[in-house]
This record gives C-alpha cells, sequence and structure tokens, in this order.
C-alpha cells in the first residue's frame, strides 16, 4: 500500500529483468521462427553458456507490446519445475534511438526485445523424425512420464497449456523433457464458469470438445493432447492428421465412437454438436486398431483419447497408470542416448534442402528431349498443394513450384507400421501433414488456425477489429488472444489452413525488420 | 504532448452525457491519487529548490525511474476526469482501474526514489490501465486507441507500456487475493479521509474461494477485441 507511504524499501528483488543488453550473447544459428519473431542459440559470453533467445516481435505499432508475450512470461514467471521450460530473463537490444548527447536514451523501446531461455537441444517432433529414429518402450515411458509431470505441475498451479504438441515439447541431451511455448496458455479456475477461446490447440491435438465449439473447458483439453502423442510415439505417426475441422472431427470419431448422450452425458449441448454429429453409427475401435500396442499402454491411452471431458484421465492420475509401473519400467532420462541437435525447423530445412537437391536434379534430367513428354513431376504429398491459399515458400524463392513444401513429414524412413492398420485411410506415402505447424517450442506458430483467419471463412473475422488481418494468406495475427467467436467453420473445407499460411510466412521471414 | 487542450482536438468529443453513473471505483482512485500527488509535488518541489540553491538543475533529480512518464508541464485535466474519460472510451472495466492502481503502487515499491507527481500522474494512469485491460479484458482497445484517448502519441505510448513492463519487471499478475486486499486499501482511504459512509469498489464476479488471477478469471476469451470507431 505504498501509494500513500511511498518511502518504504522493497528488499529482496533480484536483478530486474530488461537490464541486459543481447549483446551479452552471441547469436550462433537460428533454431525456430515463432508466432512473434525468430528464435536463436546463442552462447553467453561472459559464461560460455548455450541458451536459446526467442525475439519479440515488435513491429505491430497499434498493438504494442504482443499479449502472447505478455502471457508467455507472466506464467513462466510463476512455474518453477524441473520439466518446465526456465526463461532465465529477458534482455533488450540497442535500438537507434539516442538522446541529445548521443547517448542510448535509457528507454527499453529498442531494437528488439528478447526471452532468454536454457537451451534443449531437441523438441520431439525434430527427434521423432530423424531418419531411422525408433524410441524403445523404456524411452517413451520415460518421456510420457516427464511430460505428465510436468503438465500436472501446470494444471496444479491452474495453468493450461493449450497448445501441447511434440514440437512444444523441448529434450535436452540429458534425456529431460520441459513443456515450453506459453503463448496460447491461461490460467483457469476451478469453477468453470469463465469462457474460453475454442480457437487453441494445433488441429491434430484439439479434443473434440474444442472442435464442437464447447468454451468451457480445462485441464483436459491437454490430456487429449497428450495421448494424440502418446499414440503417436507408440504408432509412429499421428493418430489424427485432419486437414481441416470437420475431417478433424472425424477422423476422431471414426477411431473413438460417434459421442452420444450415453457416453458424453451432455453432449448434445455443445454448440455445434448439430452440424457435426455423425450421420452414420461409429463404434469405438480404438482396441480394434492399436491391438499391436502393450496392454498397459493401450489401457492409458483409451483413457487419454477419452471423448467425454470429465471422464477423461487426468494427468495425475495416467501417473499412476499401471502402464508406468510394469515392466520395462521407464529409463532413467540420463541413460537415453543423445543425439546430434534436432528441432523441427531444422529437420524441416534439411529435409527441403534435399528435396531442392533431388528436384533440381531430375529437373536437369527432363531437359533431355527423350523425356520431354513426361507428366511434371510430381512429389508424394503434393496432390494436397491445391489446399492451401499460401504454399509453403522456399526461402530464396528459387524452388520450383511443384513442390509441396517443407512441411510435409512424409516419406521419413521410420518404420511404419504398414499402410491402412489405422482407418483414416492415409495413403501409404503419407497424408499431407502439413497442418503440422509448429516451429519448435521456443517460438509457436501454432495457432495459425486460430489467428490466421482463413480457415474458418474469412467472412467470419469482420468483427476481428485491428488484430490479424482477416481472410489474408499474410497475417500472423499474432498477439491476439481475441477470436471471435462465430459459427463452426462455414465454407472451411478445402479452403486450407491457416498453419499452412503460416508456414509459408515463416519462411519468408528471414528479412523482417524491426 | 499530454495536456488537457489536446482532448478535443483528437475527434473524441465529450458527447452527450448520457449519465451512466460513475463507478466509485473512478471517484476513490482519484481522491487516493490526487491527495498523493499533492504530497509528492510539495516534497518535489522542495528537492528542486534545494537543488538549485546548490545551483543544479532539473527535475529529474527526483529519482529518474518515472522519466519517460514525465511531461514537460503537468496537464490541465484533473486526474478524475481523466480517469472517467479513459473510462467512458475504453469501456475496460472497473477492474482494470484498480489493478493499474496496483501496478502503479508496485512501481512505487520498486523504485522508491521516484515520486508520482503532477507531471507524470496521466502517463502512468493511461499506460497502467492500458496493460491492465489488455491482462484482464479479453475484449480491449489496441494501443493506437489508447493513445488516442489519453492524448498521447501512439509511438510515445508503446515505449512507455514497455518501459511500465520493465519497471514491473513483468510482475503483471494480480492475485485475487491481493486485489480484494487493494480493494479493501482504497475503500478505507476514503473512510480515513473523512469522505462519508463506507464506499464499496465495484468486485468483478469471482468465486470466492479460488486463488487465481484476477487477471484471468471471470472474463472471456471468446471475443475479438473491438476496434477504435
Amino acid at each position: 500500500m505504498a501509494v500513500t507511504a511511498p518511502g518504504q524499501l522493497n528488499v529482496n528483488e533480484p536483478p530486474s529483468w530488461g537490464s541486459r543488453s543481447v549483446d551479452c550473447f552471441e547469436k550462433l544459428e537460428q533454431i525456430g521462427e515463432g508466432t512473434y519473431g525468430q528464435v536463436y542459440m546463442a552462447r553467453e559470453l561472459k559464461t560460455g553458456e548455450i541458451v536459446a533467445l526467442k525475439k519479440i516481435r515488435m513491429d505491430n505499432e497499434r498493438e504494442g507490446f504482443p499479449i502472447t508475450a505478455i502471457r508467455e512470461i507472466k506464467i513462466l514467471k510463476k512455474l518453477h519445475h524441473e520439466n518446465v521450460i526456465k526463461l532465465k530473463e529477458i534482455v533488450t537490444s540497442p535500438g537507434p534511438e539516442k538522446d541529445e548527447q548521443g547517448k542510448p536514451d535509457g528507454n527499453k523501446y529498442k531494437g528488439g526485445i528478447y526471452m532468454v531461455f536454457e537451451y534443449m537441444d531437441h523438441d520431439l517432433t525434430g527427434l521423432a523424425d530423424r531418419p531411422g529414429m525408433r524410441f524403445s518402450v523404456p524411452q517413451i515411458k520415460c518421456y510420457m512420464r516427464q511430460l505428465l509431470t510436468g503438465l500436472h505441475y501446470c494444471h496444479v498451479n491452474q495453468v493450461l497449456h493449450r497448445d501441447i504438441k511434440g514440437s512444444n515439447l523441448l529434450i535436452d541431451n540429458e534425456g529431460n523433457l520441459k513443456l515450453a511455448d506459453f503463448g496460447l496458455a491461461r490460467s483457469f479456475s476451478n469453477d468453470h464458469n469463465a469462457n474460453l477461446t475454442n480457437r487453441v490447440i494445433t488441429l491434430w491435438y484439439r479434443p473434440p470438445e474444442l472442435l464442437l465449439g464447447s468454451t468451457k473447458y480445462g485441464p483436459a483439453v491437454d490430456m487429449w493432447s497428450v495421448g494424440c502423442i502418446f499414440a503417436e510415439l507408440l504408432h509412429g505417426k499421428p493418430i489424427f492428421p485432419g486437414k481441416d475441422e470437420p475431417e478433424q472431427l472425424n477422423k476422431i470419431f471414426e477411431l473413438c465412437g460417434a459421442p452420444d448422450e450415453v457416453n458424453w452425458p451432455g453432449v448434445s449441448k455443445i454448440p455445434w454438436y448439430n452440424n457435426f454429429k455423425p450421420t452414420r453409427p461409429m463404434k469405438r475401435r480404438i482396441r480394434e486398431v492399436f491391438r499391436h500396442f502393450d496392454r498397459h499402454a493401450l489401457e492409458l491411452l483409451e483413457k487419454m483419447i477419452t471423448l467425454d471431458p470429465s471422464q477423461r484421465i487426468s494427468a495425475k492420475d495416467a501417473l499412476d497408470a499401471e502402464y508406468f509401473w510394469t515392466d520395462p519400467l521407464p529409463c532413467d532420462p540420463k541413460s537415453l542416448p543423445k543425439y546430434e541437435s534436432s528441432h523441427e525447423f531444422q529437420t524441416k530445412k534439411k529435409r527441403q534442402q534435399q528435396r531442392q537437391h533431388e528436384e533440381n536434379a531430375k529437373r536437369q534430367k527432363l531437359q533431355h528431349p527423350q523425356h520431354a513428354r513426361l507428366p511434371p513431376i510430381q512429389q508424394s504429398g503434393q496432390a494436397h498443394a491445391h489446399m492451401r491459399p499460401v504454399p509453403n515458400q522456399p526461402i530464396h524463392g528459387s524452388q520450383p513450384p511443384v513442390t509441396a513444401g517443407p512441411s510435409h513429414h512424409f516419406g521419413k524412413p521410420r518404420g511404419h507400421p504398414g499402410p491402412g492398420r489405422y482407418p483414416g485411410g492415409n495413403p501409404p506415402s503419407g497424408y499431407n501433414h502439413s497442418s503440422r505447424g509448429g516451429q519448435g517450442g521456443y517460438g509457436n506458430n501454432q495457432y495459425a488456425q486460430g489467428r490466421g483467419a482463413a480457415p474458418y471463412g474469412s467472412g467470419n473475422m469482420s468483427g476481428a477489429g485491428p488484430r490479424g488481418g482477416a481472410g489474408g494468406g499474410s497475417s500472423y495475427g499474432m498477439g491476439a488472444p481475441n477470436y471471435p467467436q462465430n459459427g463452426p467453420y462455414p465454407g472451411s473445407s478445402g479452403t486450407g489452413r491457416g498453419s499452412n499460411v503460416m508456414g509459408g510466412n515463416r519462411n519468408q521471414q528471414y528479412g523482417w525488420q524491426q | 504532448m499530454l495536456t488537457g487542450n489536446d482532448f478535443p482536438a483528437n475527434g473524441l468529443a465529450e458527447g452527450d452525457n448520457v449519465a451512466e453513473p460513475t463507478p466509485r471505483v473512478l471517484i476513490i482512485l482519484a481522491c487516493v491519487l490526487d491527495r498523493l500527488v499533492a504530497r509528492n509535488d510539495r516534497i518535489a518541489d522542495g528537492i528542486t529548490h534545494q537543488i538549485e540553491e546548490s545551483s543544479s538543475c532539473g527535475t529529474s533529480h527526483i529519482g529518474n525511474s518515472f522519466n519517460a512518464f514525465h511531461g514537460v508541464r503537468a496537464p490541465a485535466i484533473s486526474i478524475l476526469k481523466y480517469l472517467e474519460r479513459i473510462y467512458k472510451y475504453t469501456n475496460c472495466s472497473p477492474s482494470c482501474l484498480v489493478v493499474g492502481f496496483v501496478y502503479i503502487d508496485r512501481l512505487i515499491h520498486r523504485h522508491p526514489n521516484s515520486l508520482v507527481i503532477s507531471l507524470n500522474v496521466h502517463r502512468l494512469l493511461v499506460t497502467s490501465i492500458m496493460v491492465a485491460s489488455k491482462i484482464l479484458d479479453d475484449v480491449h482497445y489496441n494501443n493506437a486507441f489508447y493513445a488516442r484517448v489519453g492524448g498521447v502519441n501512439k509511438v510515445e505510448l508503446n515505449k512507455l507500456e514497455l518501459e511500465l513492463l520493465f519497471l514491473l519487471d513483468f510482475g503483471v499478475t494480480v492475485s485475487s487475493r491481493a486485489f480484494e486486499t487493494y480493494c479493501l486499501h482504497l475503500e478505507k482511504e476514503m473512510l480515513l479521509n473523512g469522505n462519508g459512509e463506507l464506499q464499496r469498489i465495484e468486485r468483478p464476479l469471482m468465486a470466492t474461494n479460488s486463488l487465481d488471477d484476477v487477471s484471468e478469471i471471470s472474463v472471456d476469451d471468446t471475443l475479438a477485441s473491438s476496434s477504435p470507431p
């Protein structure tokens, strides 16, 4: 209450954030690209410590400091756990502004603002996508247990992550897994009275209640995502790779059965239930489809991808599941193999370069007259390119237009259990995985599908006001926590996903200026 | 420049006063801040005199943490009128005013040598209420709009926002318990200073047993922010 007594001392203050310059660090390499800026691996000059620098984009003059950044900083300030990424400090970079004496003007509105995180070598998606990578059962148990431990900590502290996915789970070479990217996270109260946006969580990991338009939800949304990741680790590929919301729901219903008042009391009251309720009966087929899974794994998975959020297992109960307490037990993180650094951002880039290489080689062959009548080269996955209003662009614009873009995870030697096992009917060549938008947990762009506006029909976005320009392929929509809550996905079929839009932007963002 | 004279010029004419009752929190806050500023202005004057006597110069010796918020001269508009204006045009929830006050109070704690005086109180208010609204209200105006309402340049307000966030060390979370404590404090201030019977500050709807952020509960994040008219 110092307004009336301003002279009181406030003791025990740590050195304030923002007091140091980014010049204390040497940038080594870009490792990610997110909603609010690039992410770099960097070395602190004084200590030699390797960190990750996440630049906060400050180029929207009308919005000021991005609300997502405020939220992330605010939430990370209160979370301290070995399975949650640690925000070490915030640094500024000296901008062009000087005062009359030519000294920096002491103002923080400078060249840029960076969040300094502990450095993590991998993200789960990047790691899983390494050629030849196959996780052992104790390894999967080890990662899952850490994921659940971190998430349980968040939930106990009343924080919803709201964007659990592989690229937001960072892993270091000590085998530690940490939750990252809290740009969409928020506090929740247990009374469930607040209306929350359902435009969260990357599509493939988004639970049915959000897809059906629920605005009152809780920690169960994160648990659905965990279930998707768990199944993906065991299955070797994403289990619900929907390209838009209706398809996403359909894929879920095909595996989990159709929701009704019996298996999900109250489901018919959810806003968009009537728009999406399946026209034909569908029964739950998890045990059938994943019959090759270990019994305890299947049991746990069943409880995670339970349609009714109130019956879905909590992080705490999941940690007590038989799965984690039967042989083979989760291994010690330190016993895990060490891998060369891999972030989804980098692995994608590498694959893209490789494809470009092959592409060029093929084109050269094409120039021979005897091949002149061959049809244009089709890259696998390219058939879906028409769904994207803005295809992913190559970094330097030199890539031939037939290449679908870097976001595909197809064609990797991952040892799929075989085509056709999964009822979604994915073509064996791999599906269009392009809606995996995230770029590694330091910098998300995952929320493109909500923010970017396109997938819901731009007409819906008219109320969006000054934030994230509507409908355009170029909208970052950064900093917009507020989404119009309009009708369920009009025109969503075939309009493509915003995340692709983002993907496209991401690769073009190298030159963005302050 | 933040002066009272700027307001009619920025296109937000004071309009027809269809009298919605002014929330009590505005009056209480204005009263508390008026007293604080009056006291601090005297202190600042004293310091300035001392410095002038020792042939140094400038008001910047009053502790410089709030320098960015200093105007050349005090705006003509009273604190109450200024708060009313912000409240009226930005449609922020009354809780934002309390939380804005919490931020200013935290600033004072963190920077005990800096004084809230008539030269900086307006900018401190518009900035802290804007940040509070950004965090508290999921439907909120953008910085550009707050700049117009507050009579501050947009670029300058962006700077002030950052300045505030860093001065606060990003400590923008206000627990519901802290929120309640501040409400009680403000109400007591009014009582102690002989302003009649107890006036209750408007509280947001929230779960009484919750330990959440006040900034995070009982507000929707479902709607788009509004654009300036």
